[in-house]
């Protein structure tokens, strides 16, 4: 059974490094210069799955607490 | 949106299930956002009886159903479907009997792993299955999907 869990500190190293310096040819280069936010990116990978999920929860909470807030003014 | 709830309700009747689409994406470090749970889902007829159970209590009803016809949310209704895109009282959830580019449940988990989110342990499908799926389905919201995932991957490669 394979499991996904927080990177390993050399793992997390070996990605700081790539994205803090993507190489030219590299499919994180391509990503930048796609518009992808590596620091973004690089926040999410310093977080455990489970950490990444309760974030994502919160952000749509709050998109839902805006959208009934807009609702309520506009009515 | 109670997506927690709905991974809860799953896990604990003990349906088959992979996670896939935004919120797999996002278990996996993406930073995009979603608005349903997309879920690949056993076919077999016990399966089916645990789907059933576990979301009936929150009204599920096809989106693209007309609110004024009656609508019946139980096994035989799974066994003579296939995908399914559902409103509950949970929010959206989208369930697929396969996904483009990697097959059917079976393979879908051979490409998935084992998360710990939402409070439970939830089969959750990779990056490259992420990459493969979103390749295949080819729409262009999943092609602009791609260089993220495909960076990610990169990013966490040994």
């Amino acid at each position: 059974m394979t499991e996904l869990g927080a990177l390993t500190v050399e793992q997390l190293a070996t990605a700081e490094r790539r994205l803090l310096n993507p190489q030219p040819g590299t499919r994180i280069q391509a990503a930048r210069e796609f518009g992808v936010d590596l620091s973004l990116m690089l926040e999410q990978l310093r977080l455990s799955p489970s950490e990444r999920a309760s974030q994502m929860l919160e952000v749509c909470q709050s998109a839902e607490r805006v959208r009934g807030s807009t609702r309520r003014t506009a009515a | 949106m109670k997506f927690e709830l709905a991974v809860q309700a799953l896990t604990d009747a003990g349906v088959e299930f992979v996670l896939i689409g935004g919120w797999a994406a996002i278990l996996n470090g993406s930073v995009t956002t979603t608005r349903d749970l997309d879920l690949c889902y056993a076919r077999n007829s016990e399966n089916h009886r645990r789907l059933a159970r576990a979301l009936a209590p929150h009204k599920p009803r096809p989106r693209d159903f007309p609110s004024t016809l009656p609508f019946i949310w139980d096994a035989t209704t799974i066994n003579n479907g296939g995908m399914f895109t559902l409103i509950s009282e949970l929010g959206p959830i989208d369930l697929l009997p396969e996904v483009a580019g990697l097959g059917a449940f079976d393979q879908v988990k051979a490409s998935a792993k084992l998360v710990t989110a939402f409070g439970r342990e939830v089969w959750t499908l990779d990056l490259k299955g992420l990459i493969a799926a979103k390749r295949a389905a080819g729409r262009p919201k999943d092609l602009l999907a791609l260089p993220e995932l495909e960076g990610l991957l990169e990013a966490g490669e040994d």
